[in-house]
């Protein structure tokens, strides 16, 4: 507990000190376990524009954003070192989007998994890599019950 | 101000602060859910000062095992200064005399303080930063901007050169307004300004709560100091 508490009595403010590679998540859904995924999702791509009325009400209330920003978090972690907590972080979060019709899939797709991609600008060139890959999980699970676990 | 007054001050922000973070977690997944109910009860009982310092513990229990959950803050800078103030708090009350109290909302002042200056100074000594590379990178390429038209930002070079020294200057002189108190009220007011543009533009809406809450503590802070 000391370990986690201490950076945040003695924290370093060092926001945004480089820009390094910056994460983003794709899903992707199989009708089995061991299919090899072709068509990829972005997880919750950015809206065109927000409206005045929108982003006032998203200054007291954002909690997808909020949760999106731990994704990220998440992956950026899974950037350095595998953790199957993080891991499974990101899968619990794609897994109730799913369920709450956030993101739609076909009758077919049992399963689903998701990629994450490292976005870096190297001089005038963007280049997008695939860092890491999840293992499926049941899209049936209940999030309640198992949290989520993957196959 | 008087210390009871900014502790006062700084309580009814923070309880609002933890509020809409409660709000926010109670919409998320259930074990986070359950603390968000419970959070948000201890909240509300804050906003009403209902025994502070019991509600305070209750509050910096259920922030170290939200730390433990999520093994780290959940919303880095913005967990990392809201369970400073409360703890600040919480010790400001527990204090055994005036002596401790006034040490721990100094540390709370110089905390605040230092987030200004030492995120400004790793800013300016990055030449990235310095042409203004970087801020383009944060609106391109991270996952910040929060919608398709805030990233078009990143094509106006010019403004985001001025955005970034304006940025870097505001935040590494940011301790010089301890020397006057209408300078530091001026000061409060640009800052607040800066978290209210980050929370339009890149959806940090929890770091402009949060800090507002540890403002009056700095006000008493600048008053303790000039008085001597």
């Amino acid at each position: 507990m000391l370990r986690l508490l201490l950076p945040v009595l003695f924290p370093s403010w060092r926001f945004f000190s480089s820009i390094g590679p910056s994460p983003r998540i794709h899903i992707a859904f199989l009708d089995k376990v061991d299919q090899i995924p072709t068509e990829w999702i972005e997880f919750r791509p950015l809206p065109e524009f927000i409206s005045v009325k929108k982003g006032l009400w998203r200054l007291v209330h954002n909690p997808q954003w909020n949760e999106t920003l731990f994704v990220n978090t998440c992956a950026e972690h899974l950037f350095e070192a595998h953790s199957r907590m993080r891991e499974q972080e990101i899968m619990w979060r794609i897994l109730r989007a799913i369920h709450s019709g956030e993101i739609n899939h076909t009758a077919e797709a049992k399963f689903v998994t998701y990629r994450i991609c490292a976005l870096i600008r190297e001089g005038a060139t963007v280049t997008q890599t695939t860092t890491f890959i999840a293992r499926p999980a049941m899209i049936t699970v209940a999030l309640g019950k198992s949290n989520g676990e993957s196959c | 101000m008087l210390a009871e007054q900014a502790i006062r001050a700084s309580e009814i922000i923070l309880a609002v602060a933890y509020v809409q973070q409660s709000a926010e977690f109670i919409r998320g997944l259930s074990p986070e859910k359950l603390w968000g109910y419970i959070r948000l009860i201890l909240s509300l009982l804050l906003l009403c000062n209902v025994q502070p310092l019991f509600v305070e513990l209750g509050l910096f229990v259920i922030a170290c095992i939200l730390l433990q959950r999520f093994q780290g803050p959940y919303c880095g800078g913005s967990d990392c200064m809201s369970i400073l103030v409360l703890l600040c708090l919480l010790l400001a009350h527990a204090a055994p005399t005036l002596f401790w109290q006034e040490v721990v909302l100094g540390y709370l002042a110089f905390q605040l303080t230092f987030s200004y200056f030492q995120s400004g100074y790793i800013k300016i000594i990055n030449a990235d930063w310095r042409s203004g590379c970087a801020l383009h990178d944060v609106f391109f390429i991270t996952a910040y901007p929060v919608s398709q038209h805030a990233r078009t930002w990143a094509n106006s070079r010019r403004l985001l050169f001025l955005m970034s020294w304006a940025v870097m200057l505001f935040e590494l002189l940011f301790p010089l307004s301890l020397l006057n108190h209408y300078a530091l009220i001026m000061a409060l007011v640009v800052a607040a300004s800066f978290h209210l543009a980050n929370a339009c533009l890149f959806g940090l809406n929890r770091f402009f709560w949060i800090w507002l809450a540890a403002y009056p503590i700095i006000l008493w802070f600048q008053g303790r100091l000039m008085s001597g």
